[in-house]
């Protein structure tokens, strides 16, 4: 025998189905509201601009250069270095300006690095 | 009574101490000569100080573009324009074109037609919307009250010094406020520390010693517009600057003698040397230098 109460009939039926549809919508855009999962589109977005945060960090600290040690310089060396070839793939004018501000800041993280080398000597 | 022997030797003398002076004086007008050809030109008028024409592309459409590097510097530091937006220190080594304007970049970096600046939105750059009028603003070569900034109206009430504008007593007073970030290109960075200043001994006796404010050039530039490619090492002494470089545009001549003030302004490095480089008084005026 199978159960199946009478309530589950007419217009109570409906209330349900209308309020279970109300706490979806809901539950769908405090999701949204909290920067839960996006489309593919914007996570490709989020990925071509990661090169522009590994730019931001790198660069945000050359007037620090002379603060840094060797190990710390040789490492900020090393990240413009990997970032290099992620700049070198965005469009002519993007790379041109950007390709020539990551080199200035490596120039002179290499050029206190060589200051301190030859400091310590 | 002198023999012949001796009246021989004495012209032998004479014509020896003849040669020896001649060979002196040419020495002396030779040395002369190249002395004069390394002093500074005479600067151009205040007005035409810094100028940049750009013509790369835009010659045979609407013109070439007039910049005037005055008015800018009066509003940016040397660094959010020669680093964040990316002018090169060379002429014509940039790029510039309509389309990286349209793109955002270069003069388009900030004339986009949004940005806001002392309450006004900055007019876009090479816009498809813009009438002859307003491309002339800036393709404004040989067209006469196509600029809307004039000089001498402009920076009326800027201290002035031996050369036009006094900068840093313009910026030390407040009278301008030279802006270092630009929203979406400049990286957002803890304040410049002051870096100390220091006192640059000259490599020849006769030359006044230099006393250079690296903190003023390090706040206006950055530290990486200048090392290492305009000064390449660190290490004191390895650097020979000499005046011939300056004028050649190295070292201090990258910016001394092109936007910033001109190296015949002596007493600007040399404290205790002279005013103004003698005889190189700006073309037009013989007398005082505004």
């Amino acid at each position: 025998m199978v159960f199946k109460p009478k309530f589950f009939k007419g217009k109570f039926r409906a209330t349900i189905i209308t309020v279970l549809l109300f706490l979806g919508l809901a539950g769908v855009c405090a999701l949204r509201a909290s920067g839960g999962p996006q489309s593919s589109a914007a996570q490709a977005d989020q990925a071509k601009e990661s090169w522009r945060k590994e730019f931001d960090s790198i660069c945000a600290k050359t007037q620090d250069a002379m603060t840094f040690s060797q190990e710390e310089l040789t490492d900020l060396i090393r990240r413009c270095d990997a970032l290099l070839p992620q700049i070198e793939k965005l469009d002519e004018t993007r790379k041109k300006v950007y390709v020539g501000r990551l080199r200035m800041c490596r120039g002179l993280y290499a050029y206190v690095l060589d200051a301190k080398k030859k400091e310590k000597k | 009574m002198p023999t012949s022997s001796m009246q021989k030797r004495k012209r032998r003398n004479e014509r020896g101490l003849l040669l020896l002076v001649l060979a002196s004086l040419a020495f002396l007008l030779g040395n002369i000569a190249s002395a004069q050809i390394y002093l500074p030109k005479p600067p151009p008028e205040p007005s035409e100080y810094g100028k940049v024409i750009l013509d790369n592309y835009s010659t045979a459409g609407p013109g070439p573009v007039v910049f005037d590097h005055w008015l800018h510097r009066s509003k940016f530091t040397c660094r959010v324009c020669h680093v964040d937006v990316g002018f090169a220190m060379q002429a014509k080594a940039t790029g510039i074109s309509a389309k990286t304007n349209r793109e955002g970049f270069h003069c388009g970096a900030c004339h986009d037609g949004k940005r806001v600046f002392e309450g006004k939105t900055i007019f876009a750059a090479c816009s498809d919307a813009a009438n002859d009028k307003q491309c002339d603003r800036c393709h404004s070569l040989g067209k006469k009250g196509a600029r809307k900034y004039e000089y001498r109206t402009f920076t009326a009430k800027f201290p002035k010094g031996i050369y036009g504008v006094n900068w840093e007593v313009a910026e030390k007073s407040g009278v301008i406020k030279p802006i270092d970030f630009v929203e979406g290109l400049s990286v957002r960075k803890a304040p410049m520390r002051s870096r100390e200043d220091f006192a640059v001994k000259a490599g020849y006796s006769w030359v006044h010693p230099i006393g250079f404010s690296h903190e003023k050039h390090s706040i206006w530039n950055g530290c990486e517009l200048c090392h290492p490619e305009i000064f390449p090492t660190a290490q004191k002494g390895t650097i020979r600057f000499s005046m011939f470089s300056n004028i050649e545009g190295r070292d201090c001549g990258a910016c001394h003698g092109k936007v910033a003030f001109p190296l015949n302004n002596c007493q600007s490095c040399h404290p205790n040397g002279p005013l103004w480089a003698p005889g190189t008084l700006p073309i037009g005026q013989s007398r005082k230098v505004r």
